[in-house]
């Protein structure tokens, strides 16, 4: 039933993950895998580790146990004498270019031209010349609507123009996967639909997309497959109407009639 | 008491030679004191902030040995003390064009740079916790390795947080400069003296004398005004209101 667009590759894949803050076990044994070219959906109440678990993937929370894999490779942990061990930095840094974050506080820096923002990291880390990052960035700006605001500073924008501008920032890098966390979270209401059109486009494109959010209208219209997470565990997933039309767990249930109704 | 204005007024406008020397050297060791201690100082900060705990103590105790020992006996220590253990001996050195770089000049600079460096780690500190956590995050999402992250979205960031702090540290360092005396740099408390023994017009010199230092902190603080302003200017820029957008919806609230 999987449209022929998403092929069969695991491009990440996560496996028997538990994370705990201090005392509390944040993520309890969770396997979550994305194929290359889906779109999946992560949804769950409030506090049941849905950020934590998109940030292991990128590895900007350490794991206690499981394995993170993007592309077959082990992120933040190499082998010595047989262990493993924490990845240097630098090695960490490499490995996440493979991935593309978007935040709920879209996180642009605010010191920069949105030109500079998109730039900044083809020009320092891809060693793109400079008038190919900015054509690069420009053609990247249509793409979200915003090709006038190139010499713009962060400040001067709106909420779902600044959305925009980070998710342009994240594709410069020509990652293989996007994840995105409650992007329009943030946002005033009016300015939500800009941002998921963006978002709905892309889709559209083949990109690979993991996507927290609460916009289930949207979670079921580009949603490939929906998860669905509580107290730090996957506790169902499938295809989107058959998650918002018929919920298995007790708990999906509670979750879709809070936010649907 | 007695006040000869006109001895004051001469010295103060028409500067002896060995005072504008000293006045020279006050300057020169200021600067170059700040600017070496900037630069170490921001290793010791990035140490203090490191992953790796030995560089963290080792960052942590020499922040604790400076700030908790005092900088006349820091100075006295480097030029005398390591000389007489035969560990550190500065010796005059002959720069191109016959000018000598005296050893005690040296030993000066070192002792303030390396005194300003464990102040300046804290300052730098305070300014790289300030900056919001989601740009280190952002940086690392896109792949940037620790340096370039600092390079290139903290340090900007953080700069403009301790721009004030920093100005106050050379106020500091201008005046500090007058311990340097005790190993015998002839700056220009130290010149204030030998005029002094000579003539003894206590009185009007060293009024003389702290006015001079006025004037140079004096000066220094309009440029941080200046350069404070500017950047109040840009961080305008940086926060600007949404105005165009949010404007109809405020007018309509
Ligand atoms: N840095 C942190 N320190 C301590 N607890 C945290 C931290 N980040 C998240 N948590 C806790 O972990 C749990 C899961 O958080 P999170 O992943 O943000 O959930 P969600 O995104 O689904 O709302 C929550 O109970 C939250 O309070
Ligand atoms: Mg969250």
């Amino acid at each position: 039933m999987k449209p022929p667009r998403i092929s069969d590759e695991r491009l990440i894949e996560l496996t028997g993950i538990e994370k705990w803050f201090g005392k509390t076990k944040v993520l309890d044994g969770v396997d979550f895998h994305v194929r290359k070219g889906e779109v999946v959906v992560l949804i769950g109440p409030s506090g049941s580790g849905k950020t934590t678990l998109l940030r292991c993937i990128n590895h900007l929370e350490t794991v206690e146990a499981g394995q993170v894999k993007v592309r077959d490779e082990l992120i933040g942990y190499r082998m010595r004498r047989g262990r493993l061990v924490a990845d240097y930095e630098r090695n960490i840094a490499y490995q996440r270019r493979e991935v593309g974050m978007v935040f709920q506080r879209f996180n642009l820096f605010p010191h920069m031209t949105v030109l500079e923002n998109i730039t900044i990291a083809p020009l320092k880390l891809r060693d793109v010349p400079r008038q190919k990052a900015e054509e690069d960035a420009m053609e990247l700006l249509r793409k979200v609507g915003l090709p006038d605001k190139a010499h713009a500073y962060p400040a001067q924008l709106s909420g779902g123009q600044q959305q925009r501008v980070a998710i342009a920032r994240a594709l410069a890098m020509q990652p293989a996967a996007l994840l995105f966390d409650e992007p329009t979270s943030a946002l005033d209401p009016e300015m939500v639909g800009e941002v998921l059109a963006v978002m709905r486009d892309l889709a559209g494109t083949g990109m690979t997309m993991v996507i927290v959010t609460h916009e289930m209208g949207f979670a079921r219209q580009v949603a490939d497959r929906v998860v669905v997470m509580a107290n730090g565990q996957v506790i169902e997933e499938g295809e989107p109407d058959r998650i918002f039309s018929d919920p298995q767990h007790p708990k999906t249930r509670a979750l879709l009639s809070a936010v649907l109704h | 008491m007695h006040f000869d204005w006109g001895y004051f007024w001469s010295q103060l406008l028409t500067p002896s030679g060995a005072f504008l020397h000293g006045l020279f050297l006050t300057v020169l060791m200021a600067v170059a004191a700040q600017l070496l201690g900037s630069i170490f100082g921001l290793g010791v900060a990035l140490c203090k902030m490191a992953p790796n705990r030995v560089l963290r103590a080792v960052a942590g105790g020499y922040i604790w040995i400076i700030r908790g020992t005092p900088l006349l006996v820091q100075i006295v220590f480097i030029y005398t003390g390591l000389a007489a253990a035969n560990i550190l001996r500065f010796n005059d050195i002959a720069l191109p064009g016959g000018v000598i770089f005296p050893g005690s000049v040296q030993a000066g600079i070192l002792a303030l740079a390396l005194n300003e460096a464990a102040y300046m780690a804290e300052i730098y500190r305070s300014g790289i916790l300030s900056v919001d956590r989601g740009q280190f995050e952002a940086a690392k999402a896109l792949g940037m390795p620790p340096a370039m992250m600092f390079r290139y979205i903290i340090m900007p960031q953080a700069l403009r947080i301790i721009l004030l702090p920093i100005g106050n540290q050379f106020n500091i360092m201008l005046k500090n400069t007058t311990l340097v005396s005790v190993i015998g740099v002839s700056e220009m408390l130290l010149v204030t003296e030998t005029i002094n023994s000579a003539t003894f017009r206590t009185f009007e010199l060293y009024a003389m004398l702290a006015l001079y230092f006025l004037l140079l902190t004096s000066l220094w603080h309009l440029f941080m005004s200046w350069a404070e302003q500017r950047l109040a200017r840009s961080s305008d820029r940086l926060a600007a209101p949404r105005k165009t957008l949010a404007g109809g919806k405020e007018a309509a609230a």
